[in-house]
């Protein structure tokens, strides 16, 4: 099967499934600086996308712009049907529906694992206590620390902490998952079992939209990858497409620089 | 009462960032400790400048130890003045048939505190036994220091004079009298031989080798110089004083406490290895509790005499120990401390304890309320009243709101809820507006209940939840309007007690309360100022940020003068401030403003990805400020906030000069103005900054060891 027909049956697979991410001619300034532009782009349910590109260019904006932790100013973005408009029950109800994974973790730190975990589901889902701490632990469980419940964020390391982060975000239960640069800040022995949790987590459904720069996990468990440069994407496809046969020059020097 | 604890769990759990990280239980290489001598030079006599440094400083130290023994035990000082008045000091006008009410107070206080330490404190290691000897020998020692430093006391004639030589019969060829008559030139002799000395040590290279000699040489001298000025004190001077022998026989009771901290510390030092001295531990409680417990023993034991001041009567005994009505309630108050500490001890790992945490820091915050309106006021009840309106007013109000939360906390009320919170504000703000117009007639705490439901109203779906959740919120709604119910119609209630005064109490007790309420209402203000001047709305942060500047930019004292003297002014007939509540007032409204701009502080450290991580979760804004931001915040302005709990609680002082009764006004001018103890001032001053001085130390401490545990400032 060559690369343009793995293309074509990927398209007309991901056609048949439903939209979770709608990006229609997404603006953004700061000041007069243009972070994004006319950023156009579907994801679809269950898919993973990778976005790449350069420092600056606009990938934590973007994908921050998707959970409204930033307002775009121009152009349409719906999330599972929602649309993100300044209506407050609209920000409310995709925040539920979409995690994120940060690069620098954000634990709470005054609290216990179990109770970062914890916190929403109780509050905002309205879970009752048990039932939350039972999940807490299933989700500790499958991020393999389900030992380190009682512990507070600044006694276990990176890793750990990223993986209590991820816990903490499926414990809302989301359909979205957005990643941002979830290893960058991490040892080099640590990031295997960051991505070895996020590979398991993309084997079982999960929409995810993921920036990182790494190309390993870019080509194993990517569906497709988008890259972008100057708030614009240059360029979108399959990993095997992208990292074999990119079109444009601009792809080509980032992953030149990169490879 | 010892107990060996080397258990890395005793290391308080540590967090991110701004918190302590875990480090691995130090083990450090034993070396063993050093001798007293060796100890002695390292710190003290390893060079030239330090040797000289140690000289002038022991004897400066030495100096004005001795000015301040000497002012405090001078035949002129009238102690007697500070005992008879204890009661005038600590609550002044309070009625002496009531005082049961007092000591109730302070054994609700103590039984408080017992529990709280016990169950909630993280308490560490404790007093290592090498400490703890160490420290009984450097009491015992510096009793002994002090006995000899003293002067002789001074011979009285029959009538209680002091005696003045005759002029010209100084008798000068005594020892001591000729030691006085030389002490300058002595002392400057002797300091410069420690000059000599140092250069020539210094020259020789004796400080490099480290040997003994620099510490036995300075030793010896700064002995020599100590001898001086306390054999100079035996000369005979314009007074007539007594010998040395019946001077350090006066002393013996003295003597005994100095021989027995001595034996004491030595026996556990020398008792113990060196390395079970170092690795013993005792918790600190019970060395607090040991010496409580010595100082209650002395109430029975030793003759601190009997002096009251009762129903306008002096009574003087001076052999006896101090009265019934003293050593008997504090007797029971350390007993009740030390009996609710254990208790807290044994319940802290059990699941009674632990659901006892949340209920006792909600004692603490209701204790001032009903210790001060329950107790101490006695209020006489209109029981007709009562049940004919309270009661059914407070039924009401635990019933509407009551339901009113169970419905606004449903998971999925939805807009519903919104409207009816919104319908619920307005009514609330109707009654408020009518009040002002007079359009109709409501009972001030029906507008206040009604307010507090509205604002319920319109946070509870962020508290909303399962069933046996939104019931706790009722019950807690119903414990709210009960507690609220209860203490305005106490406050709205007249007193039973009886005193002279316009105020309830005085002194210390006015101190203690007005610093009580002040933080209890100021802290929150606070919060909501620091929270008002983050916001992002303008309007919050203008009202905040002028609030702050204002109230920190006039002097506390035009405050106080305002609000305890001008403001009742103001007021409408019928109603009017007592002296303590506004005083309350304007202390809390400045302090606010101070809290305010710490708290901020604390915001300000919170981290962006804190508030990004709290909103990705679907926190609501309360709900992230509540369970996030708040926490965090506070603990990082811990180091501030005592600050200005410890200044609040000495600037009560300015009580004072807006005309009340408060703990230095007795001291400085109603002890002064009793025909016994006229012009006597300076014993009630030195004892009134004494116990300022335990109190702000102590609470210090307290944040030191706080700041220590939550790892502040450390990266
Ligand atoms: N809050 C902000 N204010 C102003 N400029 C910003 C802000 N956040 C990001 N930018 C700018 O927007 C551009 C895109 O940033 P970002 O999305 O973080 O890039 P990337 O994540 O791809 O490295 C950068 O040039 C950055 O300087
Ligand atoms: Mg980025």
């Amino acid at each position: 099967m060559s690369v343009s027909d793995a293309t074509t049956a990927l398209t007309e697979e991901l056609a048949a499934r439903d939209d979770m991410i709608v990006c229609e001619g997404v603006n953004k300034w700061f000041g007069d600086f243009q972070a994004l532009d006319g950023i156009a782009a579907v994801i679809k349910e269950r898919e993973v996308v990778v976005v790449l590109g350069p420092s600056g260019s606009g990938k934590s904006t973007w994908i921050r712009c998707i959970n409204r932790l930033e307002a775009h100013q121009e152009g349409r973005i719906v999330v599972d049907g929602v649309e993100l408009t300044n209506d407050l029950r609209n920000i409310e109800k995709i925040r539920s529906e979409v995690g994120m994974v940060f690069q620098q973790f954000n634990l709470f730190p005054h609290l216990t694992v179990l109770d970062n975990i914890m916190l929403a589901p109780i509050w905002v889902r309205k879970k009752p206590k048990d039932e939350a701490e039972e999940l807490a632990r299933s989700l500790l469980e499958r991020v393999g620390i389900p030992e380190q419940a009682e512990k507070y964020p600044g006694q276990l390391s990176g890793g750990q902490q990223q993986r209590v982060a991820i816990a903490r975000a499926l414990a809302m239960e989301p359909r979205i998952m957005l990643f941002d640069e979830p290893t960058s800040a991490l040892d080099p022995e640590m990031i295997k079992e960051v991505l070895d949790v996020m590979k398991e987590l993309a084997l079982s459904g999960m929409t995810m939209m993921v920036v990182t720069h790494e190309m390993g996990f870019a080509r194993e468990v990517a569906d497709r990858v988008i890259f972008m440069e100057d708030g614009q994407i240059v360029e979108t496809g399959t990993p095997e497409h992208f990292f074999t046969n990119p079109q444009e020059e601009r792809t080509k020097l980032f992953l030149s620089q990169i490879l | 009462m010892t107990s060996t604890m080397g258990d890395p769990a005793a290391t308080p759990a540590a967090t991110a960032d701004l918190w302590a990280q875990e480090r691995e239980p130090a083990q450090k290489p034993e070396e063993p400790s050093l001798s007293a001598g060796e100890w002695l030079g390292r710190n003290l006599f390893s060079s030239p400048v330090n040797s000289l440094l140690t000289v002038v400083f022991t004897l400066l130290v030495l100096l004005a130890g001795r000015g301040l023994l000497n002012f405090t035990f001078s035949e002129e000082r009238v102690w007697r003045a500070v005992k008879t008045n204890m009661r005038f000091l600590f609550t002044h006008a309070y009625p002496q048939e009531q005082y049961a009410r007092v000591w109730f107070c302070v054994g609700a206080v103590a039984v408080l505190s017992g529990l709280s330490i016990g169950l909630l404190a993280k308490t560490g290691r404790g007093i290592s036994m090498k400490k703890l000897s160490m420290n009984l020998m450097a009491a015992g020692g510096a009793i002994a220091v002090g006995i000899l430093l003293r002067e002789p006391s001074a011979t009285v004639d029959s009538e209680g004079l002091v005696v003045h030589r005759e002029p010209g019969t100084a008798l000068d060829d005594s020892f001591a009298g000729w030691i006085d008559a030389n002490s300058l030139a002595l002392l400057g002799l002797l300091l410069a031989a420690n000059v000599a000395l140092a250069v020539w040590f210094r020259y020789q290279g004796v400080y490099l080798r480290g040997g003994p000699e620099p510490r036995t040489a300075h030793g010896v001298l700064v002995l020599a110089s100590a001898a001086v000025l306390i054999v100079q004190q035996y000369g005979e001077g314009e007074i007539v004083r007594e010998s040395f022998g019946s001077a350090m026989a006066d002393r013996a009771w003295w003597w005994l406490a100095a021989a027995l901290l001595g034996a004491a510390g030595g026996a556990l030092w020398f008792g113990l290895g060196d390395a079970r001295r170092r690795n013993t531990f005792v918790p600190a409680m019970y060395v607090f509790f040991g010496a409580g417990a010595l100082m209650v023993l002395s109430a029975w034991v030793y003759p601190w005499g009997h002096y009251a001041f009762l129903e306008g009567e002096f009574i003087s005994e001076p052999g006896s120990t101090v009265a019934m009505t003293t050593k008997l309630p504090w007797t029971v108050m350390l007993v009740l401390l030390v009996a609710s500490f254990e208790a807290g001890r044994a319940l802290r790992a059990t699941p009674a304890g632990r659901r006892l945490r949340v209920p006792l820091n909600l004692l603490w915050v209701l204790a001032p309320f009903v210790l001060y309106w329950a107790v101490l006021r006695d209020p006489d009840l209109d029981w007709d009243h009562v049940l004919s309106t309270d009661i059914p007013m407070a039924l009401f109000f635990a019933a509407f709101g009551g339901l009113a939360v169970w419905f606004l906390a449903h998971p999925r009320i939805g807009e519903v809820g919104r409207v009816i919170a919104v319908a619920l504000v307005g009514v609330a703000v109707l009654n408020w507006v009518a009040a002002f117009f007079g359009w109709y007639p409501m009972l001030q705490k029906a507008r206040i209940s009604f307010l507090l439901l509205a604002v319920v109203a319109l946070l509870a779906h962020n508290f909303a939840g399962d069933r046996t959740h939104r019931m706790r919120l009722v019950v807690a709604w119903v414990a709210i309007m009960a507690v609220f119910h209860w203490l305005v119609t106490l406050v709205n209630s007249p007193s039973t007690v009886d005193t002279p005064t316009d105020a309830l109490f005085g002194g210390f007790a006015t101190t203690l309360t007005v610093a009580t309420f002040t933080l209890l209402l100021a802290f929150p203000m606070g919060v909501l100022l620091a929270l008002a001047r983050t916001s992002k709305l303008p309007i919050f942060r203008v009202l905040a940020t002028a609030y702050i500047e204002v109230f920190r930019g006039v002097p506390l004292i035009t405050l106080l003068f305002f609000f305890v003297l001008i403001f009742n002014l103001f007021l409408p007939g019928g109603m009017s401030l007592t002296d303590i509540a506004g005083a309350t007032i304007g202390f809390a409204l400045f302090s606010a403003a101070y809290l305010a701009e710490n708290i901020r502080g604390g915001l300000q450290a919170v981290r962006r990805g804190q508030y990004e991580a709290s909103d990705a979760v679907g926190f609501s804004t309360v709900q992230r400020t509540l369970f996030i931001v708040l926490p965090q915040a506070l603990r990082v302005s811990i180091p501030p906030l005592v600050g200005q709990v410890i200044a609040t609680f000495k600037e009560t002082s300015l009580l004072a000069v807006a005309g009340m009764f408060d703990f230095l006004r007795i001291a400085d001018k109603v002890i002064s103005a009793q025909s016994e103890f006229l012009g006597v001032k300076r014993e009630g001053l030195l004892f009134v900054s004494f116990i300022y001085w335990i109190f702000a130390y102590n609470m210090s401490k307290h944040s030191q060891r706080i700041e220590k545990r939550l790892g502040v400032g450390e990266r």
